[in-house]
């Protein structure tokens, strides 16, 4: 908190401190970024800009199936994980054992995730079993692929993955909500789900699009999870971390590092944009008409 | 002959339970329709409680509620014909005072141009016209607290509910407000159930007041009766400004009872409840009807008076509290109005004589 006594120095060392730990940071992604567009590529003397190694990913048949599965991969992922964290949100406010709940919820954390991956490849392959014995056991054959390694597998291990931080991104908004708002609908007339919709939602919906925006990045940077689980297809990052254990660094890896990297920014870069903007014009309209309020 | 009103609010052997918590316990009461009620009592008496069961914002553990004759005790807000005003914060603070009163007419799904001229007429009533484009947080707190109530009210439902509404707003504010809320209850005519736990709040706007506390409805009356004959010892201590003494009852007649307090026998008109000889009982008689005047003076033919010694006085604006102890060490107070000529008459450690009518102390048993 500033006062009018505090040395105005010390507030700008405080921010150049921030933003030299942010550059630190950033620093090694910028760096992989600008060799991405080196035509000479990595430890070259000569930097030539070209958008060639970006041709060569994206004029890679492989490459661009593997960014289709990925973005899949995060369309599924949101659609199920948003729903349930934003459910999850909910019942914490309501439920009184609030400790205990959030360490459910983030309990996905605690788990490294090579383990977390290599347990559900294990549960999924007893659980494939245990529905091929079922189908067996009841002479049809329609349960036999449930659960063998794939997209659903995969997502499954994806909504492990994200449901905590989107659970916390969604919490954060819902927070400064007042659940009287919700109850002041309902007397107006509302059911359940219009004073959700018409009420709550505008005023989370912030929370909500963020949420989304952060589980499309995981679901882009994540590797080793999806590597277990993923079965017969390959996502982006599978490509980069396999490419980079098999050839080493090339041009064509920068790029496809590049390109995370980039559109990772600017999805976080647009949610902070729209969000400061939007606050902005509120302030602006609020300022706009707030001419001398009548007291009383 | 007339006829017996409607009743639009009936509650029987109503209870809500948290867990091992009881907060509402076995409550029966009802209200007739058009009333302005209120619900008065301290802080975590069960009150907010017990409207939030008629607004079906709770569940009951026990008991049924009636509104109009119907039992609504399973259905949720939005199906009873209610509405609610809240404390604060319950406007929506993503739409326009006009969008606000309009919400739940939209939800009616009733013609845009009459929800246009409902709304301004409602905006007109609460004092607000002109204000339709203002954001929630451009209005003071008396403001947000007008376009609930215009929120509700346009509904035209029978049964507002009010939820301490003006906890949050300034004396002033809230003295203005209750007349206002008094003046638009009587225009719309419909049942107004307000919680409180101000007196003087629930004394302005309720024609019927009842008590509740520890999740009990302790008593129920007329503003009138509650504040001047109030019945039970709890009543008297809270509402208004009461002095209550303790003693035994050791003579009981057709017409009243005999209290000992030890240093005097006190004659008390007779309770409702019966009484008999030896009980421990109590009566509260109130401190704008107690007169102190010299050892010597004569207050009045049938005052009950008892010898006490003059403490101090205490100057409240409007009025002056005079400080006396009883021989028993007891302090009692007697309120007289600023601009009257009994204050100044004594000083602390004189020899008074401190008086009441004998026919306006109320005997309390339990």
């Amino acid at each position: 908190m500033y006062d009018d006594f505090a040395n105005p120095w010390t507030i700008r060392l405080k921010w150049a401190y921030l933003l030299a730990v942010v550059f630190a940071l950033l620093m090694p992604v910028f760096y992989t970024i600008g060799i991405s567009f080196n035509l000479h590529g990595f430890g070259a003397r000569i930097y030539e800009f070209t958008f060639d190694w970006y041709r060569v990913v994206l004029g890679d048949t492989l490459l661009v199936i593997s960014l289709k599965w990925t973005l899949y991969l995060a369309v599924a992922t949101i659609a199920a994980t948003i729903p349930m964290a934003l459910l999850s949100a909910k019942f914490y406010k309501r439920t009184r054992r609030k400790v205990a709940f959030v360490a459910l919820m983030l309990s996905p954390l605690f788990v490294p995730a090579d383990i977390m991956g290599s347990s559900l490849l294990v549960f999924f392959k007893n659980l494939a079993k245990g529905f091929a014995w079922l189908g067996q056991s009841l002479g049809v054959g329609w349960f036999d692929s449930w659960f063998d390694l794939g997209f659903l597998t995969a997502v499954i291990g994806q909504i492990i993955y994200t449901h905590p931080y989107a659970f916390i991104v969604i919490l954060i908004t819902m927070s400064r909500y007042r659940v009287q708002q919700t109850e002041a609908a309902r007397a107006c007339g509302a059911n359940a789900w219009q004073a959700f919709w018409h009420v709550e939602f505008p005023q989370i919906r912030v929370g909500v699009f963020s949420s989304c925006a952060f589980v499309t990045i995981l679901s882009f940077n994540e590797a080793v999870r999806t590597a277990l689980l993923k079965g017969g297809f390959d996502t982006f990052s599978n490509m980069l971390v396999a490419q980079m254990l098999n050839i080493g660094m090339s041009g064509e890896s920068y790029a496809m590092a590049g390109i995370m990297s980039i559109v990772s920014m600017i999805v976080i870069g647009t949610v902070i944009v729209y969000t400061l903007v939007r606050a902005e014009r509120l302030e602006r309209r609020a300022r706009a008409m707030a001419e001398p309020v009548m007291s009383g | 002959m007339t006829e017996p009103a409607a009743k639009a609010v009936e509650v029987v052997e109503l209870g809500k339970n948290y867990g091992p918590v009881t907060a509402l316990k076995s409550v029966s009461f009802s209200i007739e329709s058009g009333r302005y009620y209120a619900l008065l009592g301290p802080s975590g008496g069960g009150k907010t409680t017990l409207l939030r069961l008629i607004g079906g914002f709770l569940r009951p553990s026990a008991g049924r509620i009636f509104l109009h004759g119907h039992d609504v005790s399973h259905l949720p807000p939005n199906r009873r014909p209610t509405s609610m005003v809240f404390q604060n914060y319950a406007l929506f603070p993503h739409m326009t005072v006009e969008r606000n009163v309009a919400y739940g007419l939209k939800l009616l799904r009733v013609p845009a141009s009459d929800i246009r001229d409902r709304v301004d007429r409602m905006l007109a009533m609460v004092g607000l016209v002109g204000y339709n484009r203002r954001m929630p947080h451009e209005l003071s707190g008396g403001q947000q607290q007008r376009v609930q109530l215009a929120r509700s009210l346009v509904l035209e439902r029978d049964i507002l509910l009010l939820d301490e509404p003006l906890a949050s707003l300034d004396a002033k504010l809230r003295k203005d407000m209750c007349l206002e809320l008094k003046r638009i209850q009587e225009k719309v005519g419909i049942t107004f159930i307000h919680v409180t736990h101000n007196q003087e709040e629930a004394l302005t706007v309720a024609d019927r007041i009842a008590i509740i506390a520890d999740g009990e409805l302790v008593e129920e009356g007329s503003a009138r009766d509650v504040y001047e004959t109030p019945n039970k010892r709890f009543t008297a201590e809270f509402i208004g400004d009461n002095n209550v003494l303790e003693g035994t009852v050791s003579d009981v007649s057709a017409t009243g009872a005999t209290l000992d307090i030890g240093f005097a026998k006190i004659e008390v008109p007779a309770p409702a409840a019966s009484i008999s000889t030896g009980e421990r009982a109590a009566f509260s008689i109130r401190s704008e009807l107690l007169r102190i005047a010299g050892r010597d003076e004569d207050i009045g033919a049938s005052w009950q008076v008892v010898p006490a010694r003059y403490v101090e006085d205490v100057y409240l604006g409007l009025t002056v509290s005079h400080l006396v102890q009883l021989p028993d060490g007891t302090e009692v107070v007697a309120r007289v109005m600023s601009d009257s000529g009994d204050n100044g008459r004594f000083e602390p450690g004189d020899d008074v004589a401190v008086g009441w009518p004998a026919n306006r102390a109320r005997l309390h048993v339990a």
